[in-house]
């Protein structure tokens, strides 16, 4: 079996290398010979220039035209007219550059040069220019970089060292400059100044000038500043506002800071919590407010932009409304009726003003009511569903003043 | 064969027409699959060939549904465009369905006024009615339709034999195949072998004198005699249920439906959810339901013994999760994936031809004899009468059903989402609306935008959607936890899927995507807003897809439509013979068979009266309870409740009924003191649980505590309230609560207020965005950040500042790696921290690392709702290192800081304090931030609360926060090498924009207190604002 076996191996090898030895020899034809002279003498050309390459063949045989630039390779075949006259199509002949071209016969390269397009200086300049970022912090640290690439109309840049006048404007300030460009392009960074405002800048080549752009200058981080506040009155009745507010904050070259720096008020207050608000900055100044308190309190108060400015302290004391309020017991003292509560000069106090209500069986806090006030006065109703008959204590809050009344029975 | 036309059937078919033809223009747009089907065909119209579909799902094979419907549709739509093609359909289908169901009551009854009925009862039954005007499943009735047709000549294929017939059947099978792919599957065993079995016995019949002789042994001679024709049938069937949608098995093979089931009602227990009981099985039964006697009767007579059988069978499986034997019979599997509703729709349908004959033997038959012997005229017209009313009331209650308690949101005006979508390629990115309904998907045929959500669930890839019982995320606030996660999951890292644009019906979800770092755009035209995040990158220009073979997409392309052809090419020469009569032909060889209606039998009669007593006993119990349940002040139970039903459907003044007339509460004054109150509780809430408990009742006094359970689109709220209840007249009334008496101090007041604008182009161009209308990214400064395990989850916790001079909007992204640099985890921070920042504001944020929740099928799905619920990613390594992304963006919206924190005090566990809204917003939800520092005034946890109401400007709002334990956490790393703002390194703008920072600032707002594994707390508020000025 396995003789057979290599024989069927040896058979298959030697019909393989027949097979492949014939098909060798018949793909393999051996090309003519041609050979080509250009008649055409210019090898340098502007952008956008027509170019025809025009050869003088050995033979009249048929030839084709492979190009490539930097844009691409492409093949062309000769123009109908004579056959021996190759149009260079115009996306190539409009790019500065190199184009490389070989003219071959079946395969076969016949000629092989190469043309040089330069950008069309006659052509008018067109500007490609950036500016970024678009804006910039006040202090002349902060820049913004100025390019700007000047090109033919084929959007070829122009020769190295071809000059670009820029300038810009920032308030009474205007400034020109000249630069050459290197490697495509002329640049420069713009520093800011000690001002926050607005640059104007522009560029010129030639002819042609850029449209304005503008970069922002903002102003510098915030420097320490100064609070005030503004109250109705001085007395703690938990319902009017004071306002803090900031003197004009500005940075350490006097700009006035954006408009919407957040700024945080840190109130402590008598117990040591730290209560809080905020405002953010129209011209330069925020305004805060924050409710009265509803008892006696001293508050310390100091703004900051987080970080980086700070400003004075100021004490805000708040006096309390009353000293004491009255508690009436009815219906079994299941009805405590709390107040008039009287503010500062015996009027009612506006209505809301919070009253709490802790309920405690032998030292242990069973439920706290809170309730605010209408006309002056709370009532609390200690149902006898959630309150058995018993001895409670109870306590009573209100204003900052506490009151405690002990062993109350209920009924 | 008789040459006069059939009347009933002409009659059957104008009316039909006429009716549900007029109708469907009021009823289709608003189904639950109408649109899904016209979106489908709007893919064929533009891509005959090509199975890929872009549009839904981060793309998907339009394979997984037998293309027939779709691609006429398509094709029609060529002609009037595409609703054109989908009336067109619709009304071919009813034509269809008529002539089906006439031709099915042909060959079963043999007799041709039968038959007539039949189709006249086919026009007005229910269950069509339901399935066109309220499902919308058109590729169903086409595809039943066609199997009724296919059945005549199957019939006399097996029993004549001749080749036509084998040729017409199959070529009518074919278009079942290629429409719809379970009825065909389903029709095989519940309509053809039925057929067959009767085919056996008309054949025995042939050999004994009636079917009272049929025997076993007869039967079983028979069916070896026809036993080539049935096999040669069979496999003829099963290769065209193969080779017509091949693609389709394929396509089912390599992508198997390893979803999570989504619950549907036909699986409902009937008794428990009765809404389910009505729209799946009440409704599509309709008059039939007092018919049961007779339709049983007959069916289990001899000829008609295993159609009897089979409608058994389907009564059975259509009761759903009513008994246990549909899961039994179906398995686990094949329960969860079948929608049952189909098992009543056949069986309803193929009880129709019993009906017809029903009608026939009553109105002009041998049943109107009875009556009208035994118990005179007038009474025989009165059942009739009642019998056409009980017909009538069905048909209107079920046309009317989606008028009254309408399945879809109103229909939204699509034009300025179009006009939005092709503005400023805006379609360059995803968009996924909520609240649309099933018109999304009208949505999605009109623009060339892509969505992450579909309708289509069952080609759903994602895993953030398969692994959840969510059949979209459009509607996900029906779904619950899954659905709100799976939404949060996309709208937290909607970089991830080119998500940029939301448009939004629903005010629900606006919350969820404020805290998610979205931003209102603006609202459109008909009312929808649109929302956006920015920092999402545009899709790239060439997406993923899953290539299918050549021949697969011309099979899919090329079959449906050419068995449709062949199909009206053979059977032509049928539609002339017995439609027009052109031919004198005998009639069909199963005339034979017909039973003579004389001589009813009085045993059904009596009991069809008795079934119908009992039917009427039942119905009057259940309308009882209903009363019972929905007399609202029987108890002070049932007041309760039914008050705060009235709050949850914000149905003030029925609220008002309830209050106590004696407390002297106007509804002016009641809606008012209700009104005014926003917040998370009482505009994004729903009502999901409440318990009510009797504390002390008296005879005219009661006090109750009620437990309720709301769920909002960020949490679930667990709250108690207590009433006092009083009886007046025997009625029960709710005592009113206190209301908020705080008088603000200002009636009028003032505010500067910086507010910021970007053009976003200055110039109007088609071009992409000029170079220098493209605001530079605000600066930020991360000023801390580590990793920290706490309770075996990972999360990256730091500060953010953005040092700026503009507004920013920041997104902040954090990913976790391994020892070895190994990736491990990528998310966004979510809602702990405040999105948007003014110049020089601070925020800390929180990056939890979420998984996708149960990806393994052992994870215990928590039974109840939970918004809140996180699902904790799975980290196989320890994260060691991170790396934190962070990207400003110029922000000019939900600037608003307006909100003061008027008071503090610290209590042990916990602390409590005021919040004071100073501005003129009124804030809707504010979210308390609070950030955990240890004695050395390092970060370690930033945790949030959701406060539950909101602050009206000039009000004050109490809260209290539980403080954490915190003494099993512990920071892995914090090493800030890796921090990158703009892509820049953070260390490098800390240095050049702030080099001389104090940080001794960062203490200022430090609240000391003596806490579990910490020293201080710092809190923040973040706040929404539902309707801006």
């Amino acid at each position: 079996m396995t003789m057979y076996k290599k024989h069927i191996a040896l058979l298959l090898l030697t019909s393989a290398i027949c097979i492949l030895s014939i098909g060798f020899t018949t793909i393999i034809n051996r090309s003519e010979k041609v050979s080509a002279v250009l008649l055409t003498n210019q090898t340098v050309f502007n952008a956008g220039d027509a170019i025809v390459l025009e050869f003088e063949l050995e033979k009249p045989v048929t030839t084709k035209l492979f190009l490539h630039s930097s844009y691409g390779s492409t093949v062309i075949t000769p123009n109908k007219q004579k056959d021996t006259q190759y149009s260079i199509p115009n996306f190539m002949t409009n790019k500065s550059g190199v184009i490389k071209y070989i003219l071959s016969h079946k395969s076969a390269i016949v000629y092989e040069g190469e043309l040089q397009i330069n950008p069309n200086i006659n052509t008018k300049v067109h500007l490609e220019s950036y500016i970024g970022p678009p804006s910039i912090i006040a202090g002349g640290e902060d820049y913004t970089m100025q390019v700007v690439i000047p090109t033919d109309i084929y959007d070829n840049p122009l020769p190295e060292e071809t000059p670009i006048q820029i300038g810009h404007q920032f308030l009474n300030t205007e400034k020109e400059n000249i630069l050459y460009t290197k490697d495509m392009m002329g640049w420069k960074n713009i520093f800011s100044y000690d001002q926050s405002g607005r640059i104007l800048l522009f560029s010129v080549v030639g002819e042609t000038v850029s449209k304005e752009f503008s970069v922002e200058v903002f102003p510098a981080l915030p420097e320490n500043f100064e609070i005030t506040s503004d109250r109705r009155h001085k007395y703690a009745d938990g319902n009017q506002i004071t306002e803090l507010v900031t003197s004009i904050i500005k940075d350490e070259y006097d700009n006035v800071v954006s408009d919407g720096t957040i700024v945080d008020f840190e109130i402590i207050d008598a117990k040591g919590a730290v209560l809080q608000t905020q405002g953010s900055t129209i011209n330069g100044t925020a305004v805060a407010k924050i409710l009265h308190p509803d008892h006696k309190d001293i508050w310390r108060i100091k703004a900051y932009v987080y970080g980086m400015a700070e400003s004075n302290t100021i004490k805000l004391e708040y006096t309390p409304v009353l000293d004491d309020f009255e508690v009436v017991f009815d219906k079994g003292n299941r009805e405590i009726k709390v107040g008039p509560l009287v503010s500062f000069m015996e009027q009612l106090i506006p209505n809301g003003a919070l009253v709490k209500l802790d309920i405690f069986i032998d030292d242990k806090k069973i439920d706290t009511k809170v309730k605010t006030s209408l006309d002056g006065v709370v009532r609390f109703i200690l149902e006898e569903g959630f309150y058995v008959s018993g001895e409670y204590d109870i306590k009573i809050k209100a204003l900052g003043i506490k009151k405690e009344y002990n062993n109350i029975t209920l009924q | 064969m008789d040459k006069t036309t059939n009347k009933y059937l002409i009659s059957a078919l104008l009316i039909g027409v006429v009716f549900h033809g007029t109708a469907i223009f009021f009823t289709l747009e608003t189904t639950y699959d109408a649109l899904i089907h016209l979106f489908f065909g709007n893919h064929y119209a533009n891509n005959w060939f090509d199975p890929w579909s872009y549009s839904w799902y981060t793309g998907f094979t339009v394979m997984g549904y037998p293309p027939l419907v779709h691609q006429s549709i398509g094709l029609f739509s060529y002609i009037g465009g595409l609703k054109f093609g989908l009336f067109t359909v619709a009304i071919i289908a009813i034509l269809l369905f008529i002539t089906g169901i006439y031709r099915f009551a042909l060959v079963l009854t043999s007799n041709r006024n039968v038959a007539g009925y039949t189709a006249i009862f086919g026009v007005f039954s229910s269950v069509f009615i339901e399935t066109l005007h309220i499902f919308g499943q058109l590729p169903s009735i086409i595809g039943l339709s066609i199997l009724l047709h296919s059945l005549p000549e199957i019939y006399l294929w097996l029993k004549i034999g001749k080749y036509r017939y084998l040729v017409n059947s199959l070529s009518l099978i074919a278009v079942t195949v290629t429409s719809h792919h379970v009825t065909p599957i389903f029709g095989m065993v519940f309509f053809i072998f039925p057929l067959i079995g009767m085919v056996i016995m008309d054949v025995s019949r042939e050999k004994v004198e009636s079917y009272k002789e049929v025997r076993f042994k007869h039967f079983l001679k028979s069916f070896f005699s026809l036993f080539k024709r049935i096999v040669s049938f069979g496999f003829g069937s099963l290769l065209l249920i193969i080779i017509c949608i091949l693609p389709y098995w394929i396509n089912t093979k390599n992508n198997p439906i390893t979803q999570v089931p989504i619950p549907h009602g036909s699986r409902d227990n009937f008794l428990e959810v009765t809404s389910s009981g009505l729209v799946f099985f009440l409704i599509p039964w309709g008059v039939l339901l007092f018919l049961f006697p007779y339709i049983w009767y007959r069916f289990y007579s001899k000829r008609y013994l295993f159609f009897g059988f089979s409608i058994t069978l389907l009564t059975i499986l259509g009761t759903g999760g009513t008994t246990p034997i549909p899961l039994m019979m179906l398995g686990e599997n094949a329960f969860n994936i079948l929608t049952l509703d189909r098992f009543t729709l056949w069986a309803s349908i193929m009880a129709l031809p019993i009906f017809g004959e029903f009608g026939y033997r009553f109105a002009e038959g041998d049943l109107k004899q009875k009556i009208s012997e035994k118990f005179g005229g007038v009474y025989h017209r009165i059942i009739g009468g009642l019998i056409t009313g009980v017909m009538i009331f069905t048909t209107l209650f079920t046309m009317s059903l989606g008028y009254f308690r309408p399945s879809q949101p109103q229909k939204i005006k699509m034009l300025p989402i179009l006009n939005f979508l092709s503005r400023d390629q805006h379609d360059h990115w995803r968009y996924l609306p909520l609240g649309f309904g099933d018109q999304m998907a009208w949505l999605s045929a009109q623009t060339n935008a892509m969505t992450v959500d579909g309708n289509y669930h069952s080609a759903r890839r994602l895993p953030e959607l398969t692994t959840r019982a969510v059949e979209r995320l459009e509607n996900s606030k029906f779904r619950g936890v899954e659905g709100i996660g799976s939404l949060q999951q996309f709208l937290t890292v909607p970089e991830k899927y080119n998500l940029k644009y939301v448009f939004s019906n629903d005010k629900f979800y606006d919350p969820i995507l404020y805290f998610c770092g979205w931003q209102r755009l603006r609202q459109l035209e008909n009312g929808i807003m649109v929302w956006e995040k920015l920092n999402v990158p545009p899709l790239s220009s060439i997406l993923p897809r899953e290539e299918v073979p050549m021949f697969q997409k011309l099979m899919w392309g090329l079959i449906p439509v050419f068995t449709v052809l062949l199909a009206f090419v053979i059977n032509i020469q049928l539609i002339w013979v017995h439609a027009l009569k052109s031919k004198n032909k005998t009639f069909p060889v199963y005339f034979k068979f017909g039973v003579a209606y004389n001589g009813f039998n009085k045993k059904v009669i009596k009991a069809s009266y008795l079934w119908v007593l009992l039917i009427l006993v039942v119905m009057s119990y259940g309308f009882y309870l209903l009363y019972i349940k929905n007399v609202k002040q029987l108890s002070p139970i049932n007041v309760t409740e039914a008050y705060y039903d009235a709050l949850d459907f914000k149905e003030f003044e029925r609220a008002h009924s309830y209050i106590d007339p004696n407390s002297n509460k106007s509804i002016d004054q009641y809606m008012l003191e209700v009104s005014v109150t926003d917040g998370l509780l009482s505009s994004y809430a729903k009502l999901d649980e409440i318990k009510v408990g009797i504390i002390v009742q008296t005879d005219s006094t009661a006090k109750v505590k009620v437990l309720t359970r709301w769920i909002t689109p960020l949490e679930k709220i667990d709250r108690t309230y207590y009433h006092e209840l009083v009886k007046n007249n025997n009625r029960w009334f709710v005592k009113p609560l206190p209301y908020d008496l705080d008088i603000p101090p200002d009636q009028f007041f003032v505010e500067n207020i910086t507010s910021f604008y970007n053009h976003g182009r200055r110039r109007i161009s088609s071009e992409q965005t000029y170079h220098e209308d493209v605001l530079k990214q605000p600066v930020l400064e991360v000023l801390s950040s580590k990793i920290i395990e706490y309770n075996d989850q990972y999360a990256i916790v730091g500060e953010i500042q953005n040092i700026d001079n503009v507004p920013a909007d920041v997104v902040i992204t954090g990913t976790l790696y391994n020892d070895d640099n190994k990736k491990l985890a990528k998310y966004n921070a979510k809602h702990q921290m405040k999105h948007k920042l003014m110049p020089k504001e601070i925020t800390s944020f929180r990056i939890d690392f979420e998984g996708i929740a149960w990806m393994n099928s052992e994870d215990r799905k928590p039974e109840t709702f939970d918004p809140d619920q996180f699902t904790a990613m799975e980290f196989e390594e320890i994260p060691t290192k991170f790396n934190l992304q962070s990207a400003g963006n110029v922000a000019i919206v939900d600037l608003y800081k307006g909100v003061a924190i008027n008071d503090l005090s610290l209590q042990k566990e916990y602390i409590e304090g005021v919040l004071f809204n100073s501005g003129l917003e009124e804030v809707t939800i504010p979210l308390l931030l609070v950030s955990y520092y240890n004695q050395n005034h390092e970060l370690l946890w930033v945790d949030h609360q959701y406060l539950q109401e909101g602050i009206r400007p000039q009000r004050k709002l109490y809260f209290s926060y539980p403080l954490l334990d915190l003494t099993a956490l512990e920071c892995i790393n914090d090493d800030m090498e890796n921090v990158l703002v703009n892509g820049l390194q953070n260390i490098e703008i800390s240095d050049k924009m702030v080099p001389d920072r104090k940080h001794e600032h960062q203490s200022v707002q430090f609240l000391p207190v003596e806490g579990k594994g910490y020293r201080y707390i710092k809190l923040e508020i973040n706040n929404y604002i539902g309707a801006p000025h």
